[in-house]
């Protein structure tokens, strides 16, 4: 369990620049995840923490060492590939056993350490299979138990589950965090599905296509409280708005053109925030309430059309046409098998929010 | 019955008819001939070329030392030749597969070249890098290494240049397309888990193309066993092979069933030498798991 820091790392590929100087502190003991879209360098960055690549410049501190020009297999550091990389002509026994075979471990002391990891994942009837004939959740574990057997200082997952269906993917999120809870490696998953990301994650980083590093933070504050407009579309879903601030000093306000005025809610002033100056703002599709009733007590209030309805069974997604053509997405759960009030296509719909959910982003 | 025609691949679903015309080859020109060569070996005829009996008097006159030093140094020269290949290949291959990238059709070109030209043609160009004014000996006096030119035309130095510069692209082109197969990535986990290059060479690499390592070593083996133009042509009449034996009693006068008979005693210790190599190659490549094919 140890920390990894990299500073100023950069990697580029023809001159193309894959990462472009990232500075990132990965806290010891915590279930890490690195979160961005399909080709935005984030596998590159765990292969060059592994050892795989190497950076054109920059470092790699694992805890207070300086790792950067370590050869991969001197590197504390395992990984657990998208694709398995399980060794074809070994079976499940041998795969395992593999790096401890290389330590010249006492045979009994090898024999030992694997079977007890295959126990704890549930593989102790597959000791002496080839791993072809394994299942797909099953190549995933013994590719875990390959990695962790050898206690790592940290374990890097690269899209471990990509390549499994929801329900099993599902249920292998819940064993790895428990898994980290036990062992406290440090983890550093990598993936570009957010639900993966926000269900495992203590710390979450969000890459942007760049390969550069958004937003760091708990899941809870990157989704409640998105700094960009990047991280904000990226993880979840969210309307957002753009505009001219007003009453910076008393009661803050949005105007929005053809709109009107939105208040806002500003909890701590910044330095580019001027009167009259562009902003955006993103408002979660959940945090609107929407009804064909007038209601008291909201702070924001706009009117719209129903221009379509998308049922998704726990919630139901209403897209608005608002009166200047912009259309806002709206969340409402179906609480009810029988709800007071019908909403339906072309009707004519309130929406209301508090201005404490708008979120004000800084690009 | 639907499902069954889709996990079957196509082939298997190919009549044998198909491969009749290949079959009637063989024999006509490959078992018969095989069996005529067989039979000729123990067949005794008296001097008015009447049939005799059975004998195995030509194949015992084999079996004396100056003959079985013939095998031997067939043996040696082919297991020299293919050891030395398989050492120039292996790298050459690992690099055509992983490092070559978009060169690789080019550098895979440069090694079928050489097929276009004429065998002869590359012999008399070896003549004139070896010989004493030749080539090799200039550059070696230039750069200082050698006062005196060397001989090196008519030595063993001289054939297995020559039997290396031959056999190597059959050694390299099936270990390229078995390391092509392989995933890199396998490598990479190797690497990962602890392992140094060497030990990732030997316990991931070796066993992953362990069938292109055998078929690129039988395919240089066993017919640098038997080569007999190379080492007639890069080593004068000065040592005796396999290969040489053969054609002096078959080109001779009335020696062809003497011919025959060196041919079944020299192929079948081809055969056992080949069998015991196999042995030793699979002990040599670890693998653990029998039952799954050649995942490479």
């Amino acid at each position: 369990m140890r920390s990894i820091k990299l500073e100023k790392l950069k990697k580029t590929i023809n001159e193309t620049a894959i990462i472009p100087e990232v500075n990132l502190s990965i806290p010891a003991g915590k279930f890490f995840a690195l979160l961005g879209p399909s080709g935005c360098g984030k596998t590159t960055l765990l292969r060059l923490i592994a050892g795989l690549d190497k950076a054109n410049s920059g470092k790699i501190f694992l805890g207070d060492q300086d790792i950067t020009e370590w050869p991969i297999h001197k590197r504390p550091i395992n990984i657990v590939f998208q694709n398995y990389a399980l060794f074809p002509h070994l079976d499940v026994f041998d795969n395992v056993a593999y790096s401890l075979k290389l330590k010249k471990l006492h045979k009994q002391v090898i024999e030992q350490k694997v079977l007890k990891i295959l126990e704890a994942f549930h593989l102790e009837n597959h000791i002496y299979k080839s791993t072809s004939q394994l299942s797909g959740g099953q190549q995933q574990r013994v590719a875990l138990a390959r990695a962790i057997v050898n206690e790592p200082d940290v374990l890097l997952l690269d899209e471990p589950l990509a390549a499994l269906d929801f329900k099993l993917r599902e249920r292998m999120l819940i064993e790895l965090i428990e898994l980290q809870d036990k062992l406290k490696t440090t983890f550093v998953y990598v993936t570009h599905d957010q639900f993966e990301a926000l269900t495992v994650a203590d710390q979450l980083a969000i890459m942007n296509h760049r390969g550069e590093i958004e937003q760091i933070g708990t899941p809870k504050e990157i989704y409640e409280f998105p700094l960009t407009s990047f991280v904000a579309k990226f993880v979840g879903t969210t309307n957002i708005l753009s505009g001219k601030l007003k009453n910076l000093d008393s009661e803050p306000e949005i105007e929005i053109p053809n709109l009107g005025l939105l208040k806002i809610y500003i909890p701590q002033k910044k330095e580019w925030m001027r009167e009259n100056c562009d902003m955006m703002i993103s408002l979660r599709p959940e945090k609107i309430f929407i009804s064909k009733k007038k209601v008291k007590n909201f702070s924001n209030m706009v009117q719209g059309t129903v221009q379509s309805i998308v049922y998704h069974g726990r919630s139901t997604q209403y897209n608005i046409l608002l009166k200047n053509q912009i259309r806002l997405q709206v969340f409402e759960q179906n609480e009810e098998h029988f709800p007071q009030e019908i909403i339906d296509y072309d009707h004519e719909v309130n929406l209301y929010w508090q201005k404490e959910n708008v979120v004000i982003l800084e690009k | 019955m639907k499902m069954k025609l889709f996990r079957n691949p196509p082939h298997s679903e190919l009549p044998f008819s198909i491969g009749v015309p290949a079959l009637i080859w063989q024999v006509l020109f490959f078992y018969l001939p095989l069996a005529i060569l067989v039979v000729t070996s123990v067949l005794k005829f008296n001097e008015f070329e009447a049939f005799e009996g059975i004998t195995f008097e030509k194949i015992t006159f084999f079996l004396r030392p100056l003959y079985l030093k013939v095998i031997l140094s067939s043996f040696i020269l082919a297991l020299s030749n293919t050891i030395l290949c398989l050492f120039i290949a292996y790298p050459l291959a690992y690099f055509l597969a992983f490092t070559a990238k978009r060169f690789k059709i080019f550098f895979l070109f440069l090694l079928i070249v050489p097929f276009w030209t004429n065998f002869l043609l590359h012999v008399y160009a070896w003549f004139l890098v070896l010989e004493k004014g030749g080539f090799l000996n200039n550059l070696l006096r230039l750069l200082g290494i050698i006062t005196e030119p060397i001989n090196m035309l008519n030595s063993h130095f001289s054939i297995m240049i020559m039997m290396i510069y031959y056999y190597l692209p059959f050694m390299v082109m099936p270990l390229y397309s078995s390391l092509e197969k392989m995933d890199f990535r396998l490598v990479e986990a190797s690497l990962d888990l602890g392992a140094s290059w060497s030990q990732t060479l030997r316990r991931v690499i070796l066993p992953l193309t362990k069938r292109g390592f055998k078929t690129g070593f039988f395919l240089v083996y066993i017919p640098s066993f038997g080569e007999f133009a190379i080492p007639e042509l890069m080593g004068g009449d000065r040592w005796m092979f396999v290969g040489t034996v053969i054609s002096n009693y078959i080109l001779g006068d009335e020696t062809g069933s003497l011919g025959a008979a060196f041919t079944v005693v020299a192929s079948l210790f081809l055969l056992a030498s080949a069998i015991g190599l196999y042995w030793v190659i699979d002990r040599l490549i670890p693998w653990r798991i029998h039952d799954v094919k050649d995942a490479a």
